[in-house]
């Protein structure tokens, strides 16, 4: 960790943009620390910098075990235990930044790896799950919305209060109330050393305006130890907190609605003739830097205006201010101010950092709403995460943590399809594989129901359930009782990869004739081995396409879909809904192993199909519009997303022109019911000379699925597969 | 019925909006530059990609010991079918019969990004009025779906052909590649004084009209040839949407010899963004909107 005080001459210049871009700078340092003493690593950046050398290994010296297997479990053994870690967390004081606070670690990484509570034990499970490679999430953490505006009214204080009020009308709680007790406890202990690392920085700190600065840091520190946020300042400074903590937690990533969230503490200081606009994009982007959480900006109010201010300007300027790894989602509608998506695909093609996404709120408000739940629910429904929408505070979902290998489900079908003696057909190989994907979503709603009813005594959310509307109020963690709404994501994967082999199956061997079940089966076998394995590769992924354009692949996919849609929605009951959609997050690589060689000209052992996107190669003009009309047509259409994935040249918007028809394509997906775009503007050659060597390229961000991440952060094998993508997009 | 050489979508460089381009294939010039030769003759023909031979022996013209070399059988021995049973690229055909409703139902895919931009579908080629009959077809079912038509064109051919298409046009783009006529010949192998003749009448079909001009490194790449051009069209093209100087464009190099052409341009090298610039200044002094594209 490197020493940021007095490390300037007092006469530098220090205005707010010089501060940030310090800032910037010294983050890009940060980074190649981290890859240099924490290796590369397959995630969102975290905002995690490298600790000092021997902390982790320091404190795995002293956690406190509750089980005779040496690890730590449930309400009592994460708190004591973050408590722990908390106490001895570094501070980290940069004299240009307004918290004194970086996430430096993760609790887990302390955590003996002993696996999910042995008391509840899902053995029974293991076969469905092992056959059909599903990712179950059992024991995942995390991966819902929380609501700040509930911190950021209490504070630390204010939440300790709540919690001690509720204890009274809830007996019999008091292993969780004391839990979150000294969750609070923990943070506030942090908070409390980085005051005496602000005043050890004071008496080192020459430059005047830094000076200043730490000035007001130590005394807005001290006062949020335990009270709410009264200024900008202070609310962006409070969320670097929880983040910062939550992060170290369980790798928390869920924002908000960032433009509402902080909109009402800048027009207070403003009244109070106490801010500047440059110095209000100065905290927002702090706060972005200190971790780039999700958040979304614009959108729909609940009575159909668009939430579109100058705010929400500001929050993208704050973004551009630092020039990094972002994850902002602007909230895309037919009604919305349309300069300000100008304004944003402007920034993206600018930045060329991923950021900012674009979510549809057509499809996704829809969507939600046919699960049951009202528009004035549905519109607040945000994008706070990888590829997912969660309502802030009120529901638990396990986003992005359940994966079917519908790809894996595929080849179990086509091995029965030959096993039991019948004659092979299209028609049979559908039935056998609907009927082994109704089982595998059965087998991962079972996975999720085992979660929900053992999770809180394995590893409860004690951060997060502090910032839910529930979990405070009933005595219960949010994963076993305490939130609101059950809303049990499941996504399917390699959806391209099993259309496409349907579809190669359909054309080259039933109605072209060119081959026959037994070439088929011999080339599978064989993976594709030798010449005539290889023509007949060739052929089978020359055939037509899943995002050629409405191809018989397409229909295929669709009717995957439509199958899979229904079996996932079929699984509600006991007060919980499962809600469907179409993303392998970075496990294209994982689900790929587990699958043998498939009728697509897919090798065996390599990646799926990602997320909803065609392989690549998928058109001879790889036409975006085709591909996003496919992936608009497979969008399961209850409020989970099937995001599209584009890569684009920088020179697609060399003027204004271009840029109003990326403007424009992005209008139009959504008006198609297209739920999330992620897109990539890079240019080929850059990519390939990062990829020679990464370290020299500690800026360049790239967006891996939903996630973004530096490049030189990646695994060899991960940026192989960008590379890939990006230079058949070139 | 008509020889399509290749349907884009998402075409951003063809006209306003986000469009659809059809390139028809059959061209009467033979520019020296063309960086789509696969366009110029107006059947189907064989592109030959050795390097992509995996040496299955699927083609007609088989040939064991090259194939063993992992090469393809010598073109000569080709025959148009042999595309069809080719799936490593090594033969590819290009051109392919299509109705003009087959061209509708792949383009119509696209619609809520033309209504969406104010982009359309434009039919370009090789040259598009080499087959003025499927053009009418194209943009007759593009009008029927309510999907704005342009036409790209090199304006060689009687003005007729074009007025033909009124009603159905909401843009026409057109090229100027060289201003005098001795050195329009030279490279491009016709004279350009019935273009220049089909420029001014252009303003009766009383649609909006962008005038491109590619600089060729070599050719046309100077202010001297440029400027007469600008001069031209300020004082004939009164509908004129915008000039476009396009850079010469080395992607089409591997076609030639796919072709089994030679590629008089195959060191040619687009102009550095400031000769264009240096360029486009030039044409804005007559007085029009210019662009570089």
């Amino acid at each position: 960790m490197r020493d940021r005080v007095n490390q300037l001459p007092p006469d530098a210049p220090m205005d707010y943009r010089d501060r940030m871009a310090i800032l910037r700078e010294r983050k890009l340092e940060d980074t190649q620390d981290k890859l240099r003493e924490l290796g590369p690593v397959n995630s969102d950046d975290h905002g995690i910098i490298a600790p000092p050398k021997g902390f982790a290994e320091e404190r795995a010296k002293g956690i406190y075990s509750n089980h005779p297997n040496g690890s730590w479990y449930g309400y009592d053994g994460y708190s004591e235990n973050f408590y722990r870690l908390m106490d001895a967390y570094p501070a980290f004081v940069d004299p240009c930044d307004i918290t004194p606070c970086r996430g430096m670690a993760y609790l887990s990484n302390l955590r003996p790896p002993r696996g999910f509570l042995p008391e509840a034990n899902y053995d029974y499970l293991r076969p469905a799950h092992e056959l059909y490679d599903i990712v179950p999430g059992i024991g995942a953490q995390q991966h819902f919305g929380i609501d700040y505006t509930i911190g950021l009214t209490l504070g630390w204080g204010g939440l300790l209060e709540k919690i001690e009020r509720y204890r009274a009308v809830n007996p019999g709680h008091d292993d969780f109330y004391d839990a979150e007790v000294k969750t609070i406890r923990a943070i506030q202990q942090w908070m409390k050393h980085a005051l005496e690392a602000v005043d050890e920085a004071l008496t080192r700190e020459t430059h005047p305006v830094l000076i200043d600065n730490l000035k007001r840091t130590r005394e807005s520190t001290e006062y949020m130890i335990t009270g709410a946020p009264r200024s900008l300042r202070e609310a962006c400074s409070w969320m670097c907190w929880f983040k910062a903590a939550s992060r170290t937690y369980n790798g928390d990533g869920a924002g908000g609605q960032l433009d509402e969230l902080l909109r009402p503490y800048y027009e207070a200081d403003l009244a109070a003739g106490q801010i500047t606009r440059d110095e209000a994009i100065f905290y927002i982007s702090c706060m972005l830097l200190c971790d780039p959480h999700y958040y979304q900006v614009g959108g729909l109010t609940a009575d159909g205006k668009d939430m579109v201010t100058y705010f929400s300007y500001m929050i993208l300027e704050a973004a551009d201010w630092l020039d990094s790894s972002c994850n902002i989602t602007v909230r895309v509608h037919d009604g919305m101010d349309r300069d300000f998506l100008k304004t944003s695909v402007e920034y993206l093609f600018k930045n060329k950092n991923g950021w900012p996404r674009f979510s549809g709120d057509d499809a996704l408000t829809e969507g939600f709403m046919r699960l049951g739940y009202p528009k004035e629910l549905a519109v607040k429904r945000v994008a706070v995460g990888c590829h997912w929408m969660s309502l802030p505070g009120l529901e638990y979902t396990v986003n992005d943590c359940v994966k079917t290998n519908n790809a894996r489900v595929f080849e179990v079908a086509l091995g029965q399809m030959r096993r039991d003696g019948q004659p092979p057909s299209v028609a049979r190989l559908w039935d056998i594989f609907a009927e082994h994907t109704r089982r595998c979503v059965g087998a991962t709603a079972e996975g999720i129901r085992f979660h929900l009813k053992h999770q809180w005594r394995n590893a409860p959310e004690l951060p997060l359930n502090l910032l839910s509307h529930g979990p405070i109020e009933r005595g219960l963690d949010i994963s076993g009782g305490g939130a609101r709404y059950y809303n049990m994501c499941i996504d399917g994967t390699g959806i391209a990869t099993v259309a496409d082999s349907f579809a190669a199956l359909e054309q080259r061997v039933e109605e072209e004739g060119r081959l026959t079940w037994d070439r088929v089966f011999a080339a599978l076998d064989s993976d594709f081995e030798g010449v005539d394995g290889e023509y007949v590769r060739l052929m089978l992924s020359g055939s037509n396409r899943y995002g050629g354009g409405d191809t018989p692949a397409d229909h295929w996919a669709r009717r995957i879909s439509r199958h899979f849609t229904e079996c996932v929605t079929a699984q509600d009951g006991d007060g919980l809904k499962f809600v469907p959609g179409w993303f392998s997050w970075s496990n294209t690589i994982p689900l790929g192993k587990a699958v043998g060689a498939t009728p697509n000209g897919r090798k065996a052992r390599t990646p799926i199909n990602h997320g909803a996107n065609p392989h690549p190669g998928f058109r001879r003009d790889g036409a975006l519009t085709a591909m996003s009309n496919a992936i608009c047509a497979i969008q399961p259409g209850y409020g989970n997303t099937a995001p599209i994935q584009l890569e684009l040249d920088p020179g697609m918007a060399r003027d204004d022109e271009a840029v109003i028809k990326i403007v424009d394509y992005i209008r139009a997906i959504m008006k198609q019911g297209a739920t999330l775009l992620n897109i990539n503007i890079i240019d080929a050659g850059k990519i390939l000379e990062a990829d020679k060597n990464p370290a020299l390229y500690p800026d360049l961000v790239v967006r891996v699925t939903g996630f973004t991440a530096y490049f030189c952060m990646l695994t060899k094998e991960f940026r192989q597969l960008v590379v890939e993508r990006i230079l058949r997009a070139a | 019925m008509g020889i399509v050489t290749e349907i884009q979508r998402f075409s951003l460089n063809d006209g306003p909006g986000i469009r659809a381009t059809v390139f028809l294939k059959g061209c009467g010039m033979r520019c020296a530059w063309c960086h789509n030769p696969e366009t110029c003759a107006a059947a189907p023909e064989l592109m030959v990609y050795p390097e992509k031979c995996i040496g299955c022996g699927a083609c007609v013209g088989f040939d064991e010991t090259r194939a063993r070399a992992g090469l393809p059988p010598p073109r000569g021995e080709l025959r148009l079918g042999d595309a069809d049973v080719c799936f490593s690229g090594a033969i590819r055909a290009a051109g392919r019969e299509m109705t003009a409703a087959e061209v509708m139902e792949e383009i119509i895919q696209d619609t809520v990004y033309y209504e969406t931009s104010g982009g359309g579908v434009t039919v370009s080629g090789g040259e598009a009025m080499a087959q003025p009959e499927f053009v009418h077809e194209i943009l007759s079912l593009c009008h029927d779906n309510g999907v704005p038509g342009a036409v790209e064109t090199n304006l060689d051919y009687p003005f007729g052909r074009l007025e033909a298409l009124r009603g159905l046009l909401g843009l026409v783009m057109a090229d100027i590649k060289v201003y005098d006529n001795d050195q329009h010949r030279k490279w491009t192998g016709v004279g350009n004084a019935r273009i220049l003749e089909n420029v001014k009448l252009l303003k009766e079909l009383d649609v909006p009209v962008i005038i491109r001009t590619p600089v060729i490194p070599g050719v046309n790449d100077s202010v001297e040839a440029v400027a007469p051009i600008a001069r031209f069209i300020a004082d004939s093209v009164p509908n004129l949407r915008y000039y476009e100087l396009l850079n010469f464009n080395p992607l089409g190099g591997s076609k030639y010899s796919a072709l089994g052409l030679d590629n008089p341009f195959a060191n040619a090298r687009p102009l550095p963004d400031a000769d264009m610039d240096r360029l486009a200044g030039a044409a804005r002094s007559s007085g029009i909107p210019v662009r570089v594209g």
